[in-house]
């Protein structure tokens, strides 16, 4: 039971990735158009509907565009859909995302 | 995370609400895509949650956090994040006792909380016999957090599970099967405790001793019990998918431990799986699949109609995902003896697995909403109160294996993405190995 064991990591090595910082944020969110992201998990919608309207009542000027992603994640598993999200991003001053986790 | 970063990288702030013991897992998914420094606000709504009150109270106490994620000035940090070392863990980590290495496992969070067999060089070199594929060779990177798993990866948890080296060439194809689809790396950090079943096919399974009979996914089998588990600490140590840190299973699932059975081919009246999937019979194959659970009925009755009666009646209106069915090879005969080819079983389950009329309004529930959300093409259509829906991404619902021992007991696998299906490549020298370890099997004594 004494003997000594000269064992190998089973932690896989993994190469740094590069990093990205942030968008730059915003002044205000008064008369700005922010996108609802909303996945397939049940909560994500009843989130995004409170924030929604708390959006709305401090900024009345303030504009929201719904997307409803039909999985977790659009960018990750929905790749026919890419070019759909892009062009909404596009449209967009900021997200809010709902991921109900 | 993923889609929060994908809207970061396209000149857009973003914010996103994440639950608040599932910051750890929000953090991993953020650094593995390369922005550690994203912007989500703690609230705290349980995933799924359904209560509209529970949730307006959550988000409106951290609505000020939401509108300061996207109006707060970035810190330097967060515009240019310091670069990471990078991960080169020292080839020997540590020197020591059976009972010192496996307490320096543990508290790495490197094991399964079992015992391990500490690998040392001389029995990883034992364990890449079991390959042509030299160690360095790079068989895949694992999402989320890209570990490399090479062939001495494997080859180290292998041993560390009690593999043999003939289990190799499965554990190589097996993590070309957790790469394949990235929902996999979904699957093994959900709320939803999915666990991996894997399923072996073709010549490799009586060569490996995996079992295909009575119990064959009970503790007991070398093959079974460290094939899955060696697979289960890959996940962990190579893809980096820890209990409460990324993996967030609710419940939990015992099939995380191991859950492996080959096909019952021999005593099978159809076609073996992997040749369904595309592969020839003398083949051999892996496959994966990720249920959330596994269900046993005895049939209504032995004969073809008991036995489908009892498929279609255990399918629940709300559940989610892939549906497989386990057949004994009793059940398998009752059914291609009355004339049902596999196909046939699978487009009549299909056809028939139906919500039953005034199924939610009985429930007190508004049957306007679709309750599968796992299934995307069940409303607004024609098939709406259909079940399994075939759909672009899954265009089999309803899988049927044939496996275990004489008998009537029936299993169902209930939820996750399509099964994923990998040929296994045999080393050279695959004959000497199968001579050497053929012979490991239990011998019980009788009494």
């Amino acid at each position: 039971m004494n003997e000594s064991y000269e064992v190998l990591s089973p932690w896989a090595a993994a190469d740094p990735k590069p990093l990205n910082g942030l968008s730059p944020r915003l002044d205000d969110l008064a008369g700005k158009k922010i996108g609802l992201l909303c996945n397939n998990k049940r909560a994500a919608p009843l989130i995004l509907d409170v924030t929604e309207r708390l959006l709305k009542e401090r900024y009345p000027t303030v504009q929201t565009s719904t997307f409803d992603a039909r999985t977790f994640s659009v960018s990750a598993l929905e790749p026919d859909r890419k070019q759909e999200f892009e062009d909404w991003i596009k449209g967009l001053d900021a997200v809010i995302a709902s991921v109900g986790d | 995370m993923y889609d929060a970063i994908f809207i970061e990288e396209h000149d857009t702030p973003s914010v996103t609400f994440v639950f608040e013991h599932f910051q750890n897992d929000a953090m991993s998914a953020a650094s593995s895509r390369g922005m550690p420094v994203i912007r989500f606000v703690p609230e705290a709504i349980v995933s799924e949650c359904t209560v509209e009150e529970t949730i307006d109270k959550a988000i409106t106490a951290v609505f000020d956090g939401v509108v300061a994620a996207l109006t707060k000035p970035l810190t330097a940090e967060e515009k240019s994040p310091k670069p990471r070392e990078p991960e080169n863990p020292p080839r020997i980590v540590f020197k020591g006792s059976l009972e010192e290495v496996n307490r320096f496992f543990y508290q790495r969070g490197w094991t399964d909380g079992l015992p391990v067999i500490p690998p040392t060089e001389a029995d990883v070199a034992e364990m890449l016999t079991g390959t042509d594929l030299p160690p360095d060779h790079l068989v895949e990177k694992l999402e989320p957090r890209l570990g490399k798993a090479t062939v001495e990866m494997i080859a180290v948890n292998a041993v560390m599970a009690g593999c043999l080296p003939t289990y190799m060439p499965v554990l190589i194809a097996g993590v070309h099967a957790l790469a394949d689809n990235p929902v996999c790396g979904m699957m093994a950090a959900s709320t939803g405790s999915f666990s991996p079943f894997w399923l072996i096919n073709g010549p490799v399974a009586k060569d490996a001793n995996i079992r295909s009979t009575y119990g064959a996914t009970s503790p007991g089998d070398i093959a079974n019990a460290s094939i899955g588990r060696a697979l289960g600490l890959i996940t962990k140590n190579g893809r980096g998918i820890r209990k409460q840190i990324e993996d967030m299973g609710v419940l939990g699932n015992p099939g995380k431990y191991t859950w492996v059975a080959a096909e019952n081919e021999e005593n099978s009246p159809w076609e073996p799986f992997h040749v369904d999937q595309g592969l020839k019979k003398e083949d051999s194959a892996i496959t994966l699949m990720f249920p959330q659970s596994f269900q046993q009925m005895m049939p209504f009755g032995t004969d073809d109609k008991g036995l489908l009666a009892t498929i279609v009646g255990s399918i629940v209106p709300a559940r989610m995902g892939s549906f497989g069915v386990l057949l004994t090879p009793t059940n398998a005969a009752s059914l291609a003896d009355a004339g049902w080819s596999k196909k046939a079983v699978m487009d009549y389950i299909v056809k028939n697995a139906v919500v039953p009329d005034g199924y939610y309004k009985r429930l007190g529930l508004d049957d306007s909403k679709p309750f599968d959300r796992g299934n995307v093409v069940i409303t607004g259509t024609a098939d709406k109160g259909v079940i399994l829906v075939p759909s672009p991404r899954d265009s089999e619902p309803a899988r049927v294996f044939v496996f275990g021992g004489f008998g009537s007991w029936m299993g169902f696998l209930q939820g996750g993405p399509p099964p994923i299906t990998r040929k296994i490549e045999l080393p050279k020298n695959w004959a000497q190995l199968v001579k050497k370890y053929k012979n490991v099997v239990p011998n019980y004594l009788r009494y």
